[in-house]
């Protein structure tokens, strides 16, 4: 109040909240690697166990012309979105209920920075964690990867935007961290699942194929795997993820508590 | 019009506006005007009323679930009253809320930080909330936290969480401090320290909201007191007022000779009589020794073995939140 241009100096100030507040997050998201640890070492691990697999199975699976390595690359990135994603309540969930979102409400910061914060160190990690299996990948297991960078730059936003929002909404609905984590537990088996850890959509039958390409996994799976290989993105993987974005989006909104 | 905000944002305008206005009254940092909160059936805060001046400690006090929280949350804006009205310097703690965060400074009840914030991170951060905040390090030193400014917050012992707390609500320089239950968990020597701090934000010209159950630290610290019980203002005054409205003076004595009742009952300010053994213990108001001793003398009894007691707060607060009990339980049975 002391300025003599408030205006200026509250956009000042404001930028300087948020490069303090984004120095925070990350000292502590180093601290507390719960995000980092699931999203970055989990799709390594299940990188090297597909890269020997297809090591010992060389050559094409089915009829697709694809090694395994190449056919699992798509499901192992969205795993690692989803480790990252079903981790927030880890941190959120906590710091709501230790009545720190609440502490934050009485200051000037408004709490949706907290939030913004925490997004943007999560999205550092997936933005690593995609690094290390595209290149793991393609270096260490020679997977033949032809990415199209527009539809496959799509396809990986909107996973992750998706994906992410699904976290928000357990973060929204769930009253505690021990809930929390139960649900996320859970989810994140269901979520892998459809995501094709196990067996891949192209491997089924109907309608459980069907059930995975509209699933919020199994759709990011479908539409990495085609602006991957195909050259062309999967368009209705695509609308069904930007649906699933709103839906999740609109809820984590919607629900979301400070206290 | 809100005169204390317009020098600092608009001072050709505050000028206008001074001229125009030829007797201008203080106005009190804080307004609340029959506030009613209820959770549920149960009203927590039911008709409360008192205004805060500029510059002045206030304290809340009241035994434990009076309301007295929920009262300093409906002032900081974390609680939205049901009905009544509140101003923060002439602002709405809900429709302004924006304004109102730059310049109350806010210590909550129950509220920790993540385990792994370290002290000096989180007063740095919260400094960087604000417009015009303190220097972070100057402050920790303040409190005696600049040793451990490295440390992260789950491995702080209860005082030091409090003084961080403490710090992290006054780092934004705030004009209005909200201390929740302020000394709770500090051992003697730290809740000292405390109250000297008080004291030099108040010499700052800060006004304190101090939410406490320690009535040495509401005797020592505040300007003036509400006491609530249930939901309600029992009394508002000076501490000092206060523990005198409840006339609690006692005197104990051996008397040299037997005195009757009678006799103690027609000297002024005699309001009790109890007899322990040898003991008499007279409780009234007034200076109750000096007309005891001048009565018994003119009678030629003397008195042996003096006791006495000034009414303090405590007493206060225990007659008169008793008192309010015991009218409440009249109200239930009729």
């Amino acid at each position: 109040m002391t300025s003599s241009d408030p205006a200026g100096a509250r956009g000042q100030r404001s930028r300087h909240q948020f490069i303090e507040l984004l120095k925070v997050q990350t000292k502590l998201a180093l601290r507390e690697p719960y995000g980092a640890l699931m999203g970055i070492a989990f799709p390594a691990i299940l990188l090297a166990v597909f890269g020997f697999i297809g090591h010992e199975n060389p050559g094409n699976v089915g009829d697709t012309g694809l090694t395994i390595v190449d056919l699992w690359i798509p499901t192992i990135l969205v795993i690692a979105i989803i480790a990252i994603s079903i981790s927030l309540p880890n941190t959120l969930v906590r710091d709501r209920e230790i009545g720190w979102l609440r502490r934050v409400s009485t200051t000037p910061l408004h709490p949706s920075r907290l939030l913004a914060a925490q997004l943007i160190s999560d999205l550092v990690i997936a933005a690593v964690a995609v690094l290390i299996v595209m290149f793991g990948g393609a270096l260490v297991f020679g997977a033949s990867l032809h990415v199209q960078i527009l539809p496959f730059g799509v396809s990986l936003l909107l996973s992750i935007a998706e994906i992410f929002a699904l976290g928000l909404v357990l973060v929204a609905l769930t009253p505690s961290q021990t809930i929390a984590s139960a649900v996320a537990g859970m989810l994140f088996f269901v979520l892998m699942f459809l995501s094709g850890l196990w067996v891949q959509p192209a491997q089924v039958g109907e309608p459980l194929r069907t059930i995975m390409y509209y699933s919020p996994s199994g759709a990011a799976t479908r539409a990495l795997l085609d602006s991957t290989f195909s050259g062309s993105p999967s368009y209705p993987a695509l609308v069904t993820m930007a649906i699933y974005t709103l839906i999740f989006g609109f809820v984590a909104t919607r629900y979301f508590r400070w206290e | 019009m809100d005169l204390h905000l317009l020098p600092a944002l608009h001072p050709v305008t505050a000028e206008i506006a001074l001229q125009s206005v030829h007797v201008v009254k203080p106005e009190p940092a804080v307004t609340v005007e029959h506030l009613v909160k209820r959770y549920g059936a149960l009203a927590a805060v039911d008709d409360v009323s008192f205004s805060i001046r500029e510059g002045e400690v206030f304290g809340i006090i009241g035994p434990n679930g009076a309301g007295k929280t929920t009262t300093v949350e409906c002032i900081s804006g974390l609680r939205v009253p049901d009905s009544g009205l509140v101003r923060v310097y002439g602002l709405s703690p809900q429709n302004d809320r924006d304004r109102i965060r730059e310049f109350v400074g806010v210590q909550l009840q129950e509220s920790t930080l993540p385990p792994r914030l370290k002290v000096g991170e989180a007063v740095r951060l919260f400094g960087s909330f604000y417009l015009d905040p303190l220097d972070p390090s100057e402050l920790l030193e303040t409190l005696g936290l600049d040793r451990l400014a490295n440390s992260v917050f789950k491995s702080l012992s209860g005082g030091q969480r409090q003084r961080l707390s403490i710090a992290l609500a006054l780092v934004g320089n705030p004009r209005i401090a909200i201390l929740d239950e302020l000394t709770t968990g500090l051992d003697p020597e730290a809740r000292r320290e405390t109250w000297a701090f008080i004291a030099r934000m108040r010499d700052r010209g800060v006004t304190v909201v101090l939410v406490t159950h320690f009535m040495d630290e509401a005797e020592t610290l505040c300007d003036r007191l509400a006491l609530i019980n249930h939901g309600r203002v029992v009394a508002l005054d000076t501490p000092e007022a206060i523990a005198a409205q409840a006339g609690g003076s006692k005197v104990r004595f051996i008397p040299s000779q037997p005195v009757d009742d009678e006799t103690l009952c027609g000297i002024p300010g005699v309001n009790e009589i109890e007899r322990k053994e040898r003991y008499v213990t007279i409780t009234g108001t007034g200076d109750l020794a000096g007309s005891l001793i001048n009565a018994l003398a003119a009678i030629g009894v003397r008195m042996s073995d003096v006791e006495a007691r000034r009414g303090n707060l405590e007493d206060a607060f225990i007659k008169l939140t008793s008192q309010d009990r015991s009218s409440a339980q009249d109200r239930v049975r009729t």
